[in-house]
């Protein structure tokens, strides 16, 4: 091999040139499986859940479980680099839960859910939960199938996050502050996160939980069975 | 983020295309919205790296194009580019119909003709 000891692109290529100008999907293999995940649920309500790492997806994944236990059958695949803890925990109280680990991935692609999806006993299963890997930037980029995107954000995390993720902001439904029983103690405004998310996403709703005190759970709940019904609606017309 | 993993999606997405003319690329242009969060500089070191592994690709050039965040205003009916992520038409509408901003893709391939 030699090595090159002047740029590439100061070299004249050797005899004509051809050129193809194209437009080849990146991201297309991504895609092509998770529409084969959706094709594969259609009586599931998937949700993908990102945040940052700790902003407390786990803990809210195990509230809701507690809460919607006689509502609805809910499942979860959880996504992180290393470990089973998340999955455990989930298990200890009685959540019907997977751990994908991504072995150090910084995101969950649609390839490891549709692989889960082999290992995870879905019957009768009304809102599947994919807790992704902790981290705003990379997660925003893959598709998994899902019907909605969630992202959560601690009010620990700081107000001024949805312009710094704005991928993530901008592909989610909803943005779901958590921590809420801990507004009072640190500085961060509600209508300024709103405002910044909403500069990215004009749509995107915006929700105030504790999964500790219960304050915005019922809002929450409420929110996934509407979302539940709505897409066994839509499957009872198609 | 992962860029290793895109510079090899590159590859193996022309050797699938190309079968037969992928030995004559000289040059590879990628295009990369702003929202793909790729950074060109890091595709270069990671192409490099990848060079490191086979060789064979130490010939092509690639080169990385980002393309703003244009979206679309239905109230004045034009496109507007999105600046500091501010998805607000200059009109004052909200717009997150995104034009342009989100690609990651393979937008031109350069050949050698084939020498006979």
């Amino acid at each position: 091999m030699s090595t090159p000891s002047i740029p590439k692109s100061n070299r004249m290529p050797v005899g004509a040139v051809q050129c193809d100008n194209t437009t080849l999907n990146l991201l297309k293999a991504n895609d092509f499986v998770a529409k084969a995940i959706r094709d594969r649920l259609p009586e599931v309500l998937v949700i993908n859940v990102c945040s940052s790492p700790g902003s407390g997806k786990t803990t809210l994944m195990q509230e809701t479980a507690r809460r919607l236990s006689d509502k609805l059958n809910m499942a979860v695949l959880v996504g992180d680099p290393e470990t089973d803890r998340d999955a455990v925990r989930m298990k200890e109280v009685g959540i019907n839960a997977l751990q994908i680990v991504t072995g150090g991935m910084c995101h969950i692609e649609a390839q490891m859910i549709l692989q889960a999806l082999d290992h995870i006993d879905l019957t009768g299963v009304d809102l599947l939960f994919i807790e992704n890997v902790g981290n705003l930037v990379c997660p925003a980029a893959f598709d998994l199938g899902e019907d909605i995107r969630v992202t959560v954000l601690a009010a620990t995390e700081g107000d001024d996050k949805p312009k710094k993720y704005p991928r993530m902001f901008l592909t989610s439904e909803l943005m779901v502050v958590s921590k809420a029983d801990l507004l009072p103690y640190v500085p961060f405004l509600v209508e300024a996160v709103t405002q910044d998310a909403r500069e990215v996403n004009p749509t995107i709703e915006v929700m105030t939980i504790s999964s500790l005190k219960g304050e915005g759970m019922d809002e929450w709940c409420d929110w996934l069975l509407a979302k539940v019904a709505e897409k066994k609606a839509k499957l009872a017309t198609a | 983020m992962h860029e290793i993993s895109i510079v090899r999606n590159v590859f193996e997405t022309l050797q699938e295309t190309y079968p037969d003319k992928f030995e004559r690329i000289t040059k590879v242009q990628i295009e990369a919205g702003l929202l793909s969060n790729i950074q060109p500089i890091l595709i270069q070191n990671a192409f490099e790296a990848l060079i490191v592994e086979e060789p064979a690709l130490a010939e092509i050039e690639l080169e990385v194009i980002l393309l703003p965040i244009i979206a679309h205003c239905d109230a004045c009916d034009r496109d507007f580019e999105v600046k500091r992520h501010k998805f607000v038409c200059g009109c004052g509408t909200p717009s997150k119909n995104i034009v342009q901003g989100e690609e990651l893709q393979i937008s031109r391939i350069e050949f050698l003709e084939n020498q006979l």
